[in-house]
């Protein structure tokens, strides 16, 4: 499968001003009420060497904010917004998300939360999974891993968070169906349905392209999937078919 | 001089429409007589049910039908009890409890509820109520019938006497049983709010985390992760050990945020010191210097101190928080068989006890024990903030 996101050469970096810019640089919108951590995530990600437009404490700023970059034409990558946000600190983050993801198709959208209900996952998810996030805030210790989640889902990719596929994992109805794949090919669709291309899944199994490839054909043919091209696609595969 | 005002009345020509039509007897007196009308048709049905379901039951008990047949006759007897009692309510105006369902949902098995139904008072009861409606419904069908021909004049006392019996008859049988019936409903209402105030802490507890201590550690974890990934990258310069020292730093606060919450969720020091010392320890964090006296024989049980401690603490955070008081006092004591705290403080007072959610809150968790919470809070201070709780020995 070619994989058109992971290990392109223009991922390479280059030192430009004694900092490290990516040519994979892309513009964020970070929604987070606290203060500390909104601050802490623009630190981080501007020192990865990506660009953080704006920063804003709640969810109707955030729309706000989006709709007015779009007006100027100037619409960002990706928002990475908190579940949990003034007024009521329930899930305006999610709901907010979900509206970002209607009003605009092209905007990938990354939401960090404290806890990870595979339910806020799914409504996410809903009819489509191009450009979508959903992490355990605490990934965010994993500066290398969540940058990483962070430019996929910028670029139309998926990154849900491995506690949320062991939910779903976990609660599909499928088992008997589950039971029948081999422990490498369980694992290999835990990554899948994270939303990581096969390199990534090779990179982190310590095994090459070609095994993963294997595997993965094994797991569509053992769960009765159509091969879908495109990562994206084949997450929302994964995902209807765990989900249903 | 009302003649010239009769006489106007007339003038504007109302004369000429009748009166409207007027019952002879208020319309109390028309509830009453139909009350006691219709005492007979269902004194009749009532009678009907007791005997068959009585005699049958009865006859039957020789057979392993005939308990549970009983029991199920029990049960409609407590239906044929809340027809009367909207009865009664309606015509007679008289407000009577509803019992308390029989717990057959909880009850274990089979044999257990059967018991819990045979033995069930309110059933009983209703059955004895029916058994002498009968008499009694005759009674009253022909009196007040005949009353209604020859009687008119003294009709409405005599309605009122016979309702009154029957009034009588309604909270005597159909009344929940007595004072334990009435407790738990009390209870009840006290878990209600027991429930709901626990349900109120566990989410401030959780809001306490996630925006103290568990922000801390999500910005320290990522300064700690940017470090690594540069010190990875063998750029060991003066930015990582600023990230360095700023983690360290952020690790203490961390630490600190923690330790304030646990104490403000139980402070170990109450358990193991009591309240003299664990408000000594509140005090000595406010913001205004604040004596304290306690003056405890023993102490109490750990419920009672755990929400005097909450109280104290919670009143100390306003003084320091709204009041811009000087001095502050804290007092607790003994009286007979309720324990006594008192915060005043000579701040600019208009404490307001349904204002905030934190006053309303002291109020319902007192109120769960049967405590009172009473606040003297004029503009311009002083303010005197009283709580009384229920002394309860300590088990252990």
């Amino acid at each position: 499968m070619l994989d058109l996101r992971y290990g392109t050469p223009s991922s390479e970096g280059r030192a430009v001003g004694g900092r490290e810019i990516v040519e994979d640089r892309v513009r964020v919108v970070i929604a987070e009420d606290s203060v500390l951590l909104r601050e802490g995530l623009t630190r981080l990600l501007t020192d990865r060497g990506h660009e953080v437009v704006a920063g804003v404490g709640d969810a109707e700023a955030l729309v706000k904010t989006i709709a007015d970059l779009d007006a100027q034409g100037a619409l960002p990558d990706v928002v990475v917004a908190d579940v949990r946000m003034p007024p009521t600190h329930t899930d305006e983050g999610v709901r907010a998300a979900v509206r970002l993801r209607r009003a605009h198709p092209g905007l990938g959208v990354l939401v960090l939360s404290q806890y990870v209900e595979e339910r806020y996952a799914t409504e996410l998810l809903a009819g489509s999974s191009r450009g979508v996030g959903y992490l355990l805030k605490d990934r965010v210790a994993e500066v290398r891993e969540f940058v990483d989640a962070v430019v996929r889902v910028a670029r139309g990719g998926t990154a849900l968070d491995p506690e949320v596929v062991a939910q779903l994992l976990g609660r599909s109805r499928k088992q008997h169906v589950l039971t029948g794949l081999t422990p490498r090919e369980r694992e290999v669709l835990g990554l899948m349905a994270e939303g990581r291309t096969n390199s990534a899944i090779a990179r982190q199994l310590v095994v090459s392209d070609g095994a993963v490839e294997k595997h993965v054909s094994n797991i569509f043919l053992k769960l009765g999937l159509a091969q879908s091209d495109g990562d994206h696609r084949r997450v929302l595969a994964v995902l209807t078919y765990l989900n249903s | 001089m009302t003649a010239p005002a009769s006489v106007a009345d007339r003038a504007d020509g109302s004369d000429d429409r009748l009166p409207p039509a007027r019952l002879a007897y208020p319309a109390h007196t028309w509830k009453e007589i139909g009350h006691l009308l219709l005492n007979l048709p269902v004194a009749v049905f009532g009678f009907v049910y007791v005997m068959t379901a009585v005699f049958v039951s009865g006859l039957l008990t020789l057979t392993v039908i005939g308990l549970p047949l009983l029991a199920a006759a029990l049960l409609g007897a407590r239906q044929l009890g809340k027809l009367e009692r909207a009865r009664a309510r309606a015509l007679l105006g008289v407000r009577v409890e509803e019992p308390t369902p029989l717990p057959l949902v909880r009850g274990g098995g089979p044999v257990q509820r059967l018991w819990l139904a045979l033995k069930d008072p309110v059933g009983w009861r209703t059955l004895l109520y029916d058994l002498v409606r009968l008499p009694w419904g005759i009674l009253t069908f022909c009196t007040v019938l005949i009353s209604l021909f020859v009687l008119w004049p003294v009709l409405p006392f005599v309605a009122r006497g016979l309702a009154n019996v029957d009034r009588a008859m309604v909270r005597g049988l159909l009344s929940p049983s007595d004072e334990l019936e009435r407790r738990i409903a009390e209870l009840e209402s006290d878990r209600g709010v027991v429930v709901d105030t626990a349900a109120a802490d566990l989410r401030r507890i959780e809001r306490d985390l996630h925006d103290g201590a568990q922000a801390r550690l999500v910005n320290l974890a990522m300064g700690l992760g940017l470090a690594k990934e540069k010190l990875l990258e063998g750029r060991a310069d003066d930015d990582v050990a600023a990230m360095v020292d700023e983690a360290h730093g952020e690790v203490k606060l961390a630490l600190q945020e923690l330790r304030d919450l646990a104490r403000g969720i139980h402070p170990a020091v109450l358990t193991d010191r009591g309240l003299d010392a664990a408000l000594s320890s509140v005090a000595s964090r406010c913001t205004v210097p604040v004596k304290v006296t306690a003056d405890l024989p023993a102490r109490p049980a750990a419920a009672i101190e755990g929400i005097a401690y909450f109280t104290v603490s919670e009143l100390l955070q306003n003084i320091s928080k709204h009041s811009q008081a000087r001095t502050a006092s804290v007092e607790v004591w003994r009286a007979r068989d309720r324990l006594l705290v008192q915060v005043r403080d000579d701040g600019r007072g208009g404490a307001d006890p349904d204002g905030g959610s934190g006053m309303r809150g002291l109020a319902e968790r007192l109120g769960a024990v049967d405590g009172l919470f009473v606040v003297d809070s004029p503009p311009g201070g002083p303010t005197v903030v009283t709580a009384e709780l229920p002394w309860r020995d300590r088990t252990e």
